[in-house]
């Protein structure tokens, strides 16, 4: 919608300077971080800046010597980013446990990039579902806590992490407010729209970030819902913010209504339950959230919540956004397909690289439609 | 040819006819497909949904002079005008920006409908081998597209492939596929995916002493399993049709066709022109349905 997210649009395009600007502002520190997982509740008690890294989606040639060229293009852009400089302004780096993929990236973010100060290895159980995760995982939020209260020099009170805790799940809670927009037919918030506000919640300040979004959330009201939506699609897959891409799919015939992926939905979907023992509160929040393929078994719980979000969203297809190399979600693929597809929703699945070729997906997207409708043709 | 002459191999047959037993002025309804690829452009004249005429020819460096280029060789021919023509339907790379087209459909899509009325309506499976990309496609009875899968990012496997290797043998790229097949034993495929390696390759081949046959014949073989890869991703149902100008090359069909163990229907009609043929009949059915109101909606 023209206008209403331009803000997040201008913060989106304008990442660096934001966080450099709030540097200057605050004289807080600024983390890297490579993961969802992070427990960003922390790092904001500790009064810092959580800034999720991303990729720049243009050629690099600087990863080669440090991870393999078959590791997933996001891991490969994003540490391309660090070792280039652009995060030069963050003192620490962080990833808790995904992927092996992104742990080499960060191992190789800390060791070669020389602005980093600290950093900081998250070993987060990737078996969410064993008995004993939760216990784990507080133990490591535990440790967490204390390391972190090494860098800044004092303690982190119970009370400043709950107010982590109470600003991280104020901008879940807008965010899932704003997503219900996209369940409307004709939907006033579109898929770009949609991705520039989850994206640019991962590293703006959370608490401008609630105020921003607060304003646009009492705005929507008063905009007329009068896009043609055409086809309903999901997107779902890892990392995503190819805005031209989106842009593409929905100049075509089609809104982007809902998405399974870490630059959307898995990032903000569950809040915190507020428990007495506020490290619990954090722990289990990670643990039950939205599942990464990373973190889901011996049980398929992602499958159920993929076909519950299509369906709660009504979306008539979904079109798998894979990026290269990353076997997490190409091992998940073919059941959850088979799973999507058995109950009604047809998928179409496209290979993402660090540049995508935006002509050939058009065809795929447009031949995809075809088939989803067109029957005036035959 | 004078010396210093450059024998263009690569260039391949462009054609143009028209079906002198029908009279196009007494047609209810006369619709046009544009098929503007990578390599070629085919425009394509229906007359009350039956194909009429068509031109085949090299895609230029503008995909709007490449399809005025095409149709005006069907109107030329036939007497017709542009304005006689009710209905257009752009289709393929260059397919929105086709100048007088009223729409523009996918070329997955058209080469389904086009392949359906070719090799009629118990084509399930269509292998749609093009200038610089190759497409699986699955269809039902109407030649509707059911399921597609494209190559990736690369044109080895592609006419544009072929047309690199004609030259590099210095053989017409018509004669490449009956050549294949002149060899004493089959070669193992040449083994690189991408169009530029494979010519580096032949040209090892050349060095280490194969034929110009043995070589055309490892890289027809390659280009065979390199769609039968894809092909076999979304399963072959029978009856398969093969579209797009590798279709005229029998060093490949007959490769392809080993492979999958099955044979490809046959067709009286051009192949290359699957995809503007399914864009005219597209054009028909919706002229059918909708009247003078498909041009207006357009």
């Amino acid at each position: 919608m023209s206008g209403l997210f331009d803000q997040f649009k201008e913060w989106y395009e304008k990442r660096h300077d934001y966080a450099k600007a709030w540097k200057a502002r605050t004289g807080g520190q600024v983390v890297a971080t490579m993961c969802t997982y992070t427990p960003e509740e922390i790092l904001i008690a500790a009064g810092m800046l959580p800034v999720r890294v991303l990729g720049a989606h243009e050629p690099q040639n600087v990863t080669e010597p440090h991870i393999f060229g078959m590791f997933c293009p996001f891991c490969r852009d994003s540490l391309a980013q660090g070792l280039l400089g652009r995060y030069d302004y963050c003192e620490g780096v962080t990833l808790t446990q995904s992927c092996i993929q992104y742990r080499q990236a960060f191992n190789s973010w800390r060791m070669h990039v020389p602005t980093v100060k600290w950093d900081y290895y998250l070993p987060m159980p990737n078996e969410v579902q064993s008995r004993f995760a939760k216990a784990q995982h507080y133990a490591e939020i535990k440790k967490f806590r204390e390391y972190m209260e090494g860098v800044i020099g004092k303690k982190l009170s119970d009370a400043d992490l709950k107010r982590g805790v109470e600003i991280v799940n104020e901008n879940r809670r807008l965010l899932r407010e704003l997503f219900e927009y996209r369940k409307e037919t004709n939907p006033r918030v579109t898929g770009v729209d949609a991705l520039y506000a989850s994206i640019t919640a991962q590293f703006v300040d959370k608490e401008e970030h609630n105020k921003e979004l607060k304003r646009v959330l009492a705005e929507l009201p008063k905009q007329a819902n009068n896009r043609e939506e055409g086809i309903r699609f999901m997107t779902i897959g890892s990392e995503n913010d190819d805005v031209s891409f989106m842009a593409m799919v929905e100049s075509v015939g089609s809104t982007i209504v809902i998405d399974d992926q870490c630059s959307g939905t898995r990032y903000f979907w569950n809040e915190a339950r507020i428990q007495d023992d506020v490290i619990a509160t954090i722990a289990d929040r990670y643990c039950e959230r939205p599942a990464c393929p990373t973190k889901d078994y011996p049980a398929h719980t992602r499958f159920d919540h993929v076909l519950k979000l299509a369906q709660d969203y009504n979306a008539k297809a979904a079109v798998f956004l894979q990026q290269k190399f990353c076997d997490p979600h190409e091992g998940d693929y073919p059941d959850l397909k088979r799973h999507l597809e058995a109950n009604g929703i047809p998928t179409l699945f496209l290979e993402f690289d660090i540049t995508n070729p935006l002509g050939p997906f058009r065809i795929r997207i447009e031949a995809f439609l075809e088939t989803l409708g067109e029957e005036e043709l035959f | 040819m004078s010396s210093g002459e450059k024998k263009e191999y690569w260039r391949w047959q462009e054609s143009c006819w028209i079906d002198e037993s029908k009279d196009w002025r007494a047609a209810k309804i006369v619709t046009a497909g544009i098929d503007v690829g990578s390599v070629s452009s085919q425009a394509v004249v229906c007359v009350d949904g039956e194909l009429y005429g068509f031109n085949s020819m090299r895609t230029g460096n503008n995909s709007p002079d490449s399809a005025t280029n095409a149709l005006a060789g069907v109107l030329e021919k036939s007497g017709m005008k542009l304005e006689d023509i009710t209905y257009v339907i752009g289709t393929g790379y260059g397919r929105v920006n086709v100048p007088f087209a009223h729409k523009a459909i996918t070329e997955i899509a058209c080469h389904a409908r086009g392949a359906n009325y070719m090799g009629g309506n118990k084509i399930r499976t269509i292998l749609d081998m093009g200038g610089q990309d190759c497409k699986a496609i699955h269809c039902d009875e109407k030649g509707k597209v059911t399921n597609f899968l494209m190559n990736d990012k690369c044109a080895a496997g592609t006419g544009r492939g072929m047309e690199v290797i004609a030259d590099l043998m210095q053989i017409p790229i018509a004669e490449l596929g009956p050549r294949s097949f002149d060899v004493d034993e089959e070669p193992q495929a040449v083994s690189s995916t991408c169009v530029v390696f494979a010519k580096s390759e032949a040209l090892g081949l050349l060095k280490a002493g194969y034929s110009k046959n043995k070589v055309i014949a490892a890289y027809c073989q390659a280009m065979a399993e390199r769609v039968v890869s894809l092909i076999e991703r979304i399963g072959v149902e029978n009856d398969f049709f093969i579209t797009g100008g590798i279709a005229k090359n029998v060093g490949v069909v007959k490769r392809i066709e080993k492979l999958l163990g099955t044979t490809a229907a046959e067709t009286k009609y051009d192949s290359q022109i699957a995809g503007a043929l399914g864009a005219a009949l597209f054009g028909h059915t919706l002229m059918l349905k909708q009247g003078a109101s498909a041009t207006k909606a357009a």
